[in-house]
């Protein structure tokens, strides 16, 4: 065969099957879109659900899920800011940071349900905190960690080293030097970065099972100790083991895609920041 | 015989005019060398002749590039830019021989052009490896990957797998800058020799080598082409004052 | 005084960035310790659980007994002793429920304060007898002798066929299925995703041009940071309907329904590992396959993707490794029946699934519990396996490089 014609053929092979995909995703987006819209009122995200949660709607699991995100960041932020900096601006080519390295991208491949099985045994057993946001939060927080890591380390990483030389000849120290002009630049890559990962943690389910999740809970948490719903939980529960699968059906549908949405309003913000920023670097 | 000719080209960057009207007559079985400092647009005017710019974006040509008489740009070429291709071979800058055996390096450019026959292939390697004067030292380990050989080597294979094809251009792009003065003589030889059967372009940083291998000299400046003419006649006898001062090492 | 403060401050908080940095490292070292702690206690308890004995007359020669063959005897698969090793008499089971049968409600007394005295003559008087009791019923002059139980062990663990955690009065800890489940699962999801996958990514790297990459390349992302549930929601929604209606199958839940919404899920991070394998193919090679009048497709084939084969390989074991540990959306439509898979097209288990839906109501502490700790404990191993093959991959290419 001809090889341009071989070529040809496989070009539109190619483009056959990625047009294939992204139908098969926009359909997916497109379904849920379609079939949450209906659901989806101010009414129904500011009320308790009714009714064997068939009705109302899923104000608690809101701000449960809001709860647990903040507990999370407040963990897992500082914690994983520092350590990025640390290994990549302090740390020398030695043992300990290739240990910590490996550790990292460990923590990184470790299932969530193993996070939840070790949350719920630190956290809810051996230190007694129960059920609860704060048990919650530090799981999800730990399953956080190594992608603040990484989204620190590969901001850093972007930052050339002529600016770390240029602020050291002129007497700066390392201290003075990272703060001054290796964070501000590294910032907006951090900051869009941190933004899909509380995307990430958002949507978790599986850590969150047996360390605070509640099946129906109409009351706000008053504190850190009580337990919570949560919009991904909330969802398992209503389209599998619900009071009554079939009526929930609608509940379902809004609470997938108050789901979607949260993932889709982050990645635009996420987007809009990348371009803010770069859009003033060029301006500079 | 004309082998390349170029009629007022210009080619652009985006908004960068890299190449100003520059014409230009190369005959067949000759050795040209394209000297100028760097960014002056020596690559670039190289890579007209194999359409290799065509593969970065944003750029504009204007103006005629013959091959053998026949506009390459032009809509009535008749023949497709990898068939172009396989007519103006070219060997780089830097080495950059394929993760594969010696053999299948060299046997690439003839696979790819639809040759099937094993034992035309076998000797078409063999031929080109003597021609690139690799041959001795390679002939026993042709199955071994390319990244064992010296970079010396890897660029006399690169050399060769460019001949395997049977070009009657070859460009040759600043092919000894990465290596070693031994290598780099072998390789100036080697140019020598392979002006016999092939219309070489070489670009080159190094004013005593476009002295010693070069019939014909063009000077390049920011984009124009200040001087063409006999190598010695450029280097004892330049016309414009930039040929003299870059000739005599005065910048650079 | 100022010089010394600030020297200070710089190693305090130099102690602080080391410090945080070690915190990433503990958490692995406690996960590890936490895990392997209960899941490793599991081993050497018995699987008879609330101090349950298992006692036979004294002329019965059977000593032991395995869990699997006690649960063999109740299902009544197992009914003559001769088959595990004693006389050739038919098994006749006793437990609390049957005692009625052989004794009046005086003689068990109000409290059932006699039913040891009941259940050790009763014992003793029949040579067949295999009674289930409570270890304190045993009296000081009972004749007959209790069996011992094989305790939970490693290789009856994983080499077991038989998950059932709450079966009485032998717990099974077969784990076979389950690893065989999520193994089945999760091959079968990469085995669709990878190829589609894959072709996407030359598409968007190599075909495609710069607007339309502009479009796909956030939908891709948008697509990767979708919750799992999301994802079971999904497909508990349409695939499993599909799957029921296409193969007339009593349950759309199966093998089948779990691997196609994982390879959904899988899909954008292998088209986004893939691609950026194959955009990270040094341009000098290109240049040189064209230069040789290669055309772009033999370029892609001959140069791009053997160049580009450890990334996508990274790619392929990592969607792996995800596809493994992936929990909700597994659990929502597989069925999560815990038998030995034996087609695409039934109901299958996986080990995170297990998990996910047994803790909750596995008594703390019991040998459930440990059970899957246990499980969590494989689940982690075989990620650890996974995380430092992709590692070693990646390493050998920045050598490369
Ligand atoms: N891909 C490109 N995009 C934009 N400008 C380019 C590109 N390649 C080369 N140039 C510019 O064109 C000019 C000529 O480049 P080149 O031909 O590589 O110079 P030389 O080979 O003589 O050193 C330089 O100023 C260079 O910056
Ligand atoms: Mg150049």
């Amino acid at each position: 065969m001809e090889k341009q014609t071989k070529q040809q053929i496989a070009f539109w092979i190619f483009r056959i099957f990625a047009w294939c995909v992204v139908a098969l995703l926009l359909g997916i987006l497109y379904f849920i879109f379609s079939r949450g819209w209906r659901t989806i009122s101010w009414e129904f995200l500011t009320s308790i659900p009714e009714d064997g949660m068939t009705k109302g709607g899923i104000y608690p699991a809101i701000i449960g899920t809001l709860c647990l995100v903040g507990g999370s960041m407040i963990f897992a932020f500082p914690i994983g800011l520092l350590a990025g900096i640390y290994i990549n601006e302090y740390a020398k080519d030695n043992w300990f940071k290739r240990f910590i390295k490996l550790m990292t991208n460990n923590l990184a491949g470790i299932p969530s349900i193993v996070f939840g099985l070790f949350g719920m045994a630190l956290f809810v057993k051996k230190l007694n905190f129960g059920d609860s946001i704060l048990a919650g939060s530090l799981t999800l927080g730990l399953l956080a960690l190594p992608v603040v890591i990484r989204v620190t380390e590969e901001a850093l990483l972007a930052v050339e080293n002529s600016f770390r030389q240029g602020s050291l000849a002129l007497g700066a120290t390392k201290l003075q030097t990272i703060r001054k002009v290796v964070l501000p630049i590294a910032t907006p890559n951090i900051i869009t970065g941190l933004i899909l990962a509380i995307g990430r943690v958002s949507g978790e389910t599986a850590p969150i099972l047996f360390t605070v999740a509640a099946y129906f809970l109409p009351q706000l948490p008053t504190s850190v100790f009580d337990q919570v719903m949560a919009l991904p939980y909330h969802l398992y529960v209503i389209s599998t083991s619900g009071t009554n699968i079939t009526a929930s059906r609608d509940m379902a549908y809004g609470t997938a895609l108050v789901l979607v949405m949260i993932v889709l309003l982050l990645n635009l913000l996420a987007n809009a920041l990348r371009r803010y920023f770069s859009n003033r670097v060029k301006m500079n | 015989m004309r082998m390349i000719e170029t009629k007022n080209v210009q080619l652009y960057y985006g908004d960068f005019h890299a190449l100003k009207d520059i014409s230009m007559q190369i005959e067949s079985n000759t050795v040209t060398a394209l000297i100028g400092p760097s960014g002056c647009g020596k690559s670039t005017y190289l890579r007209l002749f194999n359409r290799m710019n065509d593969l970065i974006d944003n750029v504009r040509i204007e103006g005629d590039v013959l091959v053998e008489g026949r506009d390459i740009y032009g809509k009535g070429l008749g023949m497709r830019i990898d068939e172009l291709r396989k007519k103006v071979g070219m060997v780089f800058q830097k080495p950059n021989p394929f993760p594969k055996s010696i053999f299948e390096n060299v046997a690439y450019g003839l696979r790819v052009n639809g040759i099937k026959n094993k034992d035309y292939i076998e000797e078409r390697v063999e031929t080109s490896l003597k021609q690139s004067a690799l041959w001795n030292e390679v002939k026993d380990k042709l199955n071994k990957s390319a990244f064992e050989l010296s970079g010396g080597q890897q660029q006399r294979l690169c050399i060769a797998r460019a001949l395997a094809n049977e070009p009657s251009v070859l460009l040759m792009d600043e092919p000894a800058s990465a290596l070693d003065p031994i290598s780099t003589a072998k390789i100036e030889e080697l140019i020598y020799e392979l002006k016999e059967k092939y219309t070489i372009i070489i670009v080159t940083h190094n004013m005593q080598q476009a002295g010693r291998v070069s019939d014909k000299t063009a000077f390049f400046y920011l984009g124009e082409l200040i001087e063409y003419d006999t190598t010695p006649h450029i280097f004892t006898n330049p016309t414009d004052s930039r040929t003299q001062a870059y000739v005599t090492g005065r910048f650079g | 005084m100022k010089r010394a403060y600030r020297q200070f401050t710089e190693r305090f908080i130099e102690g602080l960035l080391a410090l945080s940095g070690t915190v990433t490292s503990l958490t692995v070292l406690l996960i590890v310790v936490f895990l392997f702690n209960e899941g490793l206690s599991l081993f050497g308890t018995s699987p008879l659980e609330n101090k349950t004995a298992l006692v036979v007359n004294e002329s019965n020669p059977v000593q032991k007994l395995s869990a699997v063959s006690i649960k063999d005897i109740f299902d009544q698969k197992i009914t003559n002793w001769k088959e595990v090793g004693g006389k050739d008499e038919d098994i006749l089971i006793i437990t609390v429920n049957d005692i009625g049968n052989y004794y009046s409600e005086e003689q068990i007394g109000a409290e059932f304060e006699h039913l040891p005295d009941c259940f050790s003559r009763l014992v003793d008087s029949l040579p067949n007898a295999l009674a289930v009791i409570n270890e304190s019923y045993r009296t000081s002059y009972f004749k007959g002798h209790t069996i011992d139980v094989n305790k939970n062990n490693l290789p009856d663990f994983l080499s077991g066929k038989e998950w059932f955690p709450t079966a009485e009065p032998a717990v099974q800890l077969g784990v076979l299925p389950l690893i065989l489940g999520t193994l089945m699962v999760s091959l079968l999801a990469i085995l669709l995703a990878l190829p589609i996958g894959l072709a996407t990514a030359i598409y968007m790297a190599e075909i495609a041009d710069e607007r339309i990459r502009k479009v796909l390349k956030p939908v891709i992302e948008l697509l990767a940071g979708i919750p799992s549930v999301v994802y079971g929601f999904f497909g508990l929604i349409t695939i499993v309907p599909f799957i029921h209606d296409v193969f007339d199958l009593p349950v759309g839940e199966t093998a089948l329904a779990g691997s196609l919404v994982l390879a959904i899920m899988a899909l954008p991070t292998i088209i986004t590992v893939s691609e950026d394998a194959i955009r990270n193919t040094p341009r000098s090679m290109r240049e040189a396959s064209l230069a040789l009048g290669a055309n772009k497709w033999q370029t892609i084939q001959k140069v791009v993707l053997p160049y580009s084969m450890s990334g996508i390989s990274a790619a392929a074991i990592l969607g792996i490794g995800r596809a493994i540990g992936e929990t909700m959306a597994v659990l929502m439509v597989t069925g999560n029946a815990a038998v030995m898979p034996k087609s695409i097209l039934q109901p299958v288990r996986t080990i995170p699934a297990t998990i996910a839906a047994e803790l909750g109501e596995a008594p703390n502490g019991g040998v459930h519990y440990k059970a899957l700790f246990a499980l969590g404990c494989i689940l982690f191993i075989i990620t650890l396996i996974i995380n430092i093959w992709v590692e070693r991959i990646s390493a050998k290419r920045k050598f490369k490089k």
